[in-house]
């Protein structure tokens, strides 16, 4: 009798359709609207909670709807109307609206760039839980390199912090991809443990008595970094700097969308990873290297966190904080926003809008009302949730639409007989 | 023999044990199962012989409470019953073999037997030693030897199928299904089975036994029902049944289906394999020391009972597979430790494979991208990395007319598209590289006649336009009707070769590891 | 042949470890690595490296014969606490005895190690139950989070803390029904739902949390957990103060395991659920319903976790403030996972990583950066673990994988 053969892997159940697939196959299904419905669905849901709990759900949600300054888009088109019609009014760019807008762009700045890192992994049948531990990563080298060398030219210095920042990102993403290619271990399970991993470091690193404890500041109870020096600070193109104006990373996540877009459609690497995304056998098959590419999808995915973390560092905290990397969420509202946005550019974008206007609209800082920001901010975690929850559940839409003969999720079912 | 015939005449005064009527059970775009009737009676082996797709497991898994059925009844011990689950038809004394075991890898014989029906101690406990026993009990009774606290991962083939025959009459089967069971094993496991079934039988058992092997049928069957294309075709006592007959009633036509091809002019070696060997996914040898040479204009094809080493040894060739030795030449040139890029793009190798839609498409990707799936970082496809889209659609577009690909466009995604046009696509896709070789792994699973032809007309023409075609299949009947020569592969070593004028009895034998086939290759 | 295996046992030490075999070797070789540490620290306390060096080369050396015969885990273990043995002992006597006599007060270490230890142990055995059944389970966090807050508000408004152990629980349950239902029967990506309880618990906890507390947080005089204190021991020198006066729900976690190591591997139960977590089909087959065992395993997760959480709140820390867990569902799901799944293997995986915040608390008044550093250890090891350096921990096959009836 020739040498036992282990039996078969189970069953046809065996292939789990990825993230990617799912996603793709959800967008298909209603387009837009499907998630338009699952965030109303959620809105509503947290509204139910907010009346529960003996609130009024609608002044709260205008509150933090003024919050956000989104209201300011109003008396845009108002000034833009009284423009044209010569009355020569002042631009509406001081107003509490507009500084609550900035504040909102400055979030949705980063939760672009943490939402593509999400997205970027996904596209790639890849799970990137670790966004928060890549863009922790990457504000660390960028407080190092922004807070030393003070000689340096400020675009130079500027280039050289998020540089270094995307690269620091895209490494401790790396490793997650590099475990996962080797030696197969699960993405979620490392990038999970390099958050972690991550969050100690830092508070390491920058508490008490670490290596890079601010020499300055003797703050016992939220101990500090150095500050970024003033001249590799990112530029403000919208408020005053003094008040947390919108500064130009803003335009980077812009770019880094078109990036996205454009590397996964416009070259062979966006392809490889999308086929490898979709069906990793068959990508195989067509000469693809499944390994490689699980490597390159995660650092890119690490370095968008990256630079986001370079992006926050610069562009508006200028100072790392023991307090902010505990407390900090950006990294991980991405999952969130990419799944919001189905991993598509445009969607993130938008994603990202609805999450960083939550935010905004619930600080302490924006929310002026007799809602309590604290409830608020965690009315933003249930929305969030329930978000994440709706969208993991693509059966639950395909159900609502109908549309589940029309498309089918598994492979075609064979009937041998 | 006399036992035999002393059995059948006892029998002839029973009434059956089982009666299925009318059984109708209609899938999305198949009927698979049209108003069957079928019975079985006490001690018997009625065997259920058919094609693949003419409905025999969707009957089975029917009766064992897997599907439900859309019309019809089934009767046993002349009570009528409806199964929603097995955990209703197990009561009811159905046990079933399946085709893909049961098993857990990581558990033992024992606590794959006892699962969900465990002895207990205090009714808390599981009893370990009574599941032994019991097993121990099990295995003497019917002749089966097992070690009870051997790990299923461990066993064989044939000792994992008896680790399954002990779980349902454990659980007191009277009626066992056995879905194909000799598809998976060696012709002296297939041997020690038939023994098996004639012990059960001897034990009260009735045995439904699902194959579409003639010869086995007249080995162990007493009567013979074959389905055709979901229809019931007649059922026949073996006493008078002919392999012809059988092979008649199954197939409905009375000769195989030729495909007309002028003989084959074969030029100059392409594909030259020395010594080739490759392990499983399981790190168990698979290809044994494999040579074969396939020649410019030539179809070779490759006959052999499934996981005889087919998968391994094409994804061996394709560079899918690491080998472990051996050597593969593509026109003279080593490709021995070629990736499957290399193999695609500068050993010309095509290669379509056994499963489309896990293997030959990404079937969310469009037919353009599909078609581009070798190409994509090749002009004109991309340059310097940069892809041009539009440039996809253009080819894509061009190829679906040409191999006249139905249901969709260049845009359209492939998981629309039928099975039948879905191979059409991959075809394309393969045969527009102009590759030297084409490897081609049970290019006709699952489609229907009108695709079957057109992928059969479509690999003689490329043979005819000079390229070397590697059929491999289990399909005898497009082996014989496509191959200028015939290798046989059984337990991973090529045991014979043969002309297309083989028969298929000789060809079975040889499969089977009989014959002047092994003592050739011996 | 013959010539090679006479020289092979030519020499005493080779024939010891062909008589010890290389995995008995190379848990000789841990124990020595820990002895080399140990005698660097009270009460031992020699004050010079050299022996803590002496003694790591042949720990080290067993390491490195238990790696070459394939005990790779082992191997390494014993390579590491080689290694890591000759350091601390190598650090212990750079620094003044005072310092060390004041941070290494072992029985004091053991007691704290117990009380970093038990929720971990609460939630890692209940994800032991959810993974065990194919449903992974990463919302260990959120479920924890929930027993938190419902023990301790069950526990103040209905002024008991079994009611309050009740509620969590309930909670506990509820959250991972929620989870059920979306991984079973929407048959939704696992991982994003984890992800959204994880979530949805921290918003609700942390909302329902300021709605009934405010700024002022929980109130003093809540209902505690009781500790056991066992006067009989008190006395006794070492297991008095590292036993004596212990939580109740750290003896409950004892029990715990054994219990689910128990159910898990000597009851028809147990076996249900490992073969429906490792083949779902081959259980449907005989007739097990793959849908409740799998929601059973993760309710009863959920249900675990929320003790762990409650433990935290009215047995540990005695308040609730916001995200209170802080990442411990995560640790537990280290430990789980660096235990193979197995409920011993869990808890010895807990006890290490408590130990680690033992001293990581211990160590602030000696070293506060230091400190810091050692909470990253679970999450280090835990990579290694998955990296398959020291052997790859093997999760049940159809982990992650939605079940579809036919």
């Amino acid at each position: 009798m020739e040498a036992a053969k282990a039996p078969p892997p189970a069953g046809p159940e065996g292939s789990v359709p990825s993230v990617a697939r799912r996603l793709a196959l959800y967008q298909r299904a209603g387009g837009i609207v499907t998630p338009l419905i699952t965030a109303l669905i959620a809105f509503l849901m947290g509204g139910i909670i907010v009346g529960a709990t003996g609130h009024n759900p609608l002044t709260s949600y205008r509150d933090i709807f003024r919050g956000t300054g989104l209201t300011w888009i109003g008396s845009f088109f108002k000034w833009l109307f009284l423009l044209v019609t010569v009355q020569h009014p002042t631009f509406p760019s001081s107003t509490d609206a507009a500084l609550n807008l900035q504040q909102t762009l400055i979030i949705t700045t980063a939760l672009t760039l943490t939402g593509l890192a999400v997205a970027f992994a996904f596209r790639c049948g890849l799970f990137n839980i670790g966004g928060q531990g890549q863009y922790l990563v990457g504000s660390y080298v960028a407080v190092i390199v922004g807070s030393s060398w003070a000689g340096l030219a400020g675009p130079t210095h500027i280039f050289l912090a998020i540089l270094l920042a995307a690269l620091a990102g895209a490494a401790w993403a790396g490793i997650a991809g590099f475990l996962k290619a080797t030696v197969g271990a699960h993405e979620v399970i490392s990038t999970i443990m390099l958050n972690w991993i991550a969050i100690w470091g830092g508070k390491w690193m920058f508490g008490l008595g670490g290596p890079l404890h601010s020499s300055v500041s003797n703050d016992e109870f939220n101990p500090v970094s150095s500050p970024i020096v003033e001249r590799a600070k990112l530029p403000v193109f919208w408020g005053d700097p003094v008040l947390q104006g919108l500064h130009v990373g803003f335009f980077i996540a812009i770019g880094a969308l078109v990036v996205y877009w454009v590397v996964l459609n416009r070259t062979t690497l966006g392809y490889e990873v999308r086929a490898v995304g979709f069906n990793p056998e068959a990508a195989r098959y067509g000469g693809i290297s499944v390994r490689r590419s699980y490597i390159l999808a995660m650092a890119i995915s690490g370095t968008f966190a990256g630079i986001a973390g370079a992006v926050d560092m610069l562009g508006w905290e200028f100072q790392l904080a023991s307090a902010t990397i505990d407390a900090s969420t950006i990294g991980f509202i991405g999952i969130a926003v990419a799944l919001l946005g189905r991993n598509t550019a445009v969607g993130t974008f938008l994603g990202a809008i609805v999450f960083g206007s939550l935010y905004v609209g619930t600080s302490t800082r924006n929310l002026t009302s007799s809602f309590d920001p604290k409830l608020a901010s965690n009315l933003t975690l249930i929305i969030q949730g329930l978000v994440v929850l709706f969208i993991g559940a693509d059966l639950l839409v395909l159900y609502v639409w109908q549309a589940r003969k029309k498309l089918n999720l598994s492979p075609r079912s064979r009937h041998t007989a | 023999m006399l036992l035999a015939r002393g059995l059948e005449s006892l029998r002839m005064e029973e009434k059956p044990v089982l009666e299925l009527r009318g059984i109708t059970k209609q899938f999305p775009g198949v009927l698979a199962n049209d108003h069957i009737d079928f019975d079985l009676r006490r001690r018997e082996v009625h065997a259920l012989l058919g094609e693949n797709g003419a409905g025999k497991s969707t009957l089975m898994n029917i009766l064992y409470g897997l599907y439900k059925p859309d019309e019809g009844e089934i009767l046993i011990g002349g009570n009528r019953l409806s199964f929603r689950s097995p955990h209703e038809a197990i009561p009811a004394g159905i046990g079933m073999v399946h085709q893909h075991f049961m098993l857990i890898p990581v558990m033992t014989v024992a606590e794959n037997i006892v699962l969900a029906a465990e002895p207990t101690q205090g009714g808390v406990f599981l009893d370990y030693g009574a599941a032994a026993a019991r097993v121990r009990e099990l295995s003497r009774t019917f002749g089966l030897e097992l070690d009870p606290r051997a790990r299923i991962q461990d066993l064989t083939v044939g000792q994992q199928q008896r680790v399954e025959i002990l779980k349902a009459l454990y659980r007191n089967a009277a009626i066992l299904i056995l879905d194909e069971p000799t598809a998976v094993l060696t012709p002296q496991e297939a041997t020690e089975l038939f023994e098996i079934i004639r012990t059960l039988q001897r034990e009260g058992t009735s045995i439904i036994f699902i194959t579409h092997k003639l010869n086995e049928v007249l080995e162990i069957a007493n009567r013979i029902t074959v389905l055709r294309r979901g229809k019931k075709v007649d059922t026949v006592p073996r006493a008078g049944a002919t392999e012809e007959g059988l092979a008649r009633l199954m197939v409905g036509r009375e000769v195989l289906l030729r495909i007309d091809k002028a003989p084959a002019e074969p030029g100059e070696p392409l594909l030259e394999v020395e010594g080739l060997r490759a392990l499983d996914d399981w790190g168990l040898e698979a290809v044994k020391d494999v040579s074969l040479v396939v020649r410019a204009g030539e179809i070779v094809g490759i006959a052999g009972v499934d996981n005889n080493g087919q998968a391994e040894l094409v994804e061996a060739i394709t560079g899918l597979r690491r080998t472990s030795a051996g050597r593969i030449a593509v026109e003279g040139r080593d490709f021995t430790r070629a990736n499957a890029r290399t193999m695609l793009d500068d050993a010309h190798v095509g290669h379509i494979p056994e499963d489309r839609q896990q293997r030959g498409l990404v079937l969310d990707f469009s037919l353009a991208e599909n078609i581009a799936l070798h190409d994509y970082r090749k002009e004109p496809d991309s340059r310097f990395g940069w892809l041009f889209p539009h440039r996809l659609v253009a080819r894509a577009r061009r190829l679906l007319k040409e191999f006249d690909v139905r249901g969709g466009g260049p845009q359209t995604r492939a998981g629309a598209l039928s099975g039948g046009n879905q191979q059409k696509v991959i075809i394309a896709r393969e045969v527009s590289r102009n590759p030297r070789m084409l490897l081609a792994a049970q290019p006709t699973r699952g489609l229907d006649v009108g695709a079957i032809e057109f992928v059969h007309r479509r690999l003689v023409l490329e043979r005819d336009a000079g390229r070397g075609i590697l059929l491999v299949s289990l399909e005898l009947d497009e082996i014989l009707s496509l191959s200028d020569r015939i290798l046989v592969l059984y337990e991973g070593r090529i045991v014979g070769e043969f002309p297309p004028t083989v028969t298929e009895e000789e060809l079975g034998f040889a499969m089977t590891g009989g014959g002047k086939g092994a003592e050739a290759a011996a | 042949m013959i010539e090679r295996a006479a020289a092979q046992v030519s020499n005493r030490s080779e024939l010891l470890a062909l008589a010890l075999g290389p995995r008995r070797i190379g848990q000789l070789g841990i124990v020595l690595g820990i002895f080399a540490a140990w005698i660097a620290f009270p009460p031992a306390e020699v004050r010079t490296a050299v022996w803590s060096i002496v003694i790591a080369v042949p720990a080290l050396a067993c390491g490195a014969y238990a790696i070459r015969n394939d005990e790779r885990r082992v191997g390494w273990g014993a390579g590491a606490t080689a290694v890591l043995g000759a350091a601390l002992g190598y650090l212990a006597t750079l620094s003044g005895t005072t310092h060390l006599e004041s941070v290494f007060v072992w029985s004091a270490l053991v007691a704290t190690t117990l009380r970093y230890a038990t929720p971990l142990v609460f939630a890692s055995i209940g994800g032991m139950f959810s993974e065990r059944s194919g449903v992974v389970n990463i919302a260990l966090e959120g479920m924890m989070l929930a027993g938190a807050f419902f023990g301790i508000l069950g526990a103040d408004k209905l002024h008991s803390w079994i009611l309050g152990l009740l509620v969590a629980v309930l909670a506990g349950g509820v959250f991972a029904a929620v989870h059920a239902f979306f991984a079973i029967h929407l048959r939704a990506d696992q991982i994003v739902g984890g992800t959204a309880i994880n979530f949805l618990a921290l918003g609700l906890t942390g909302y329902l949390f300021i709605q009934t507390y405010g700024d002022q947080g929980t109130p003093a005089g809540i209902s505690e957990i009781p500790n056991v204190s066992l006067p009989g021991l008190r006395d006794v020198y070492f297991i008095g103060p590292a036993l004596g006066n212990l939580n109740l729900m750290i003896w409950l976690s004892f029990a715990v395991i054994v219990l689910s190591y128990i159910v898990m591997f000597r009851t028809p139960i147990g076996l249900r659920i490992r073969a429906v977590g490792e083949h779902p089909r081959a259980a449907d087959t005989v007739g097990i319903s793959v849908y409740r065992v799998r929601y059973g395993a993760v309710v009863l997760s959920g249900m675990l976790a929320a003790l762990g959480g409650a433990y935290l709140s009215i047995g540990f820390v005695h308040s609730f403030n916001q995200n209170m867990t802080e990442g411990r569902g995560f640790i537990a799901l280290a430990a789980l996972i660096f235990g193979r799944w197995r409920p011993f293997g869990a808890f010895g995986a807990a006890l290490l990583f408590g130990f680690s915040s033992a001293l990581a608390q211990r160590l602030q008044d000696y070293s506060q950066s230091a400190g810091t550093l050692f909470n990253a250890l679970p999450y280090v090891l835990t990579l290694i673990a998955v990296a398959g350096v020291i052997g790859r921990s093997i999760p049940p096959a159809a982990i992650g994988r939605p079940y579809k009836k036919q």
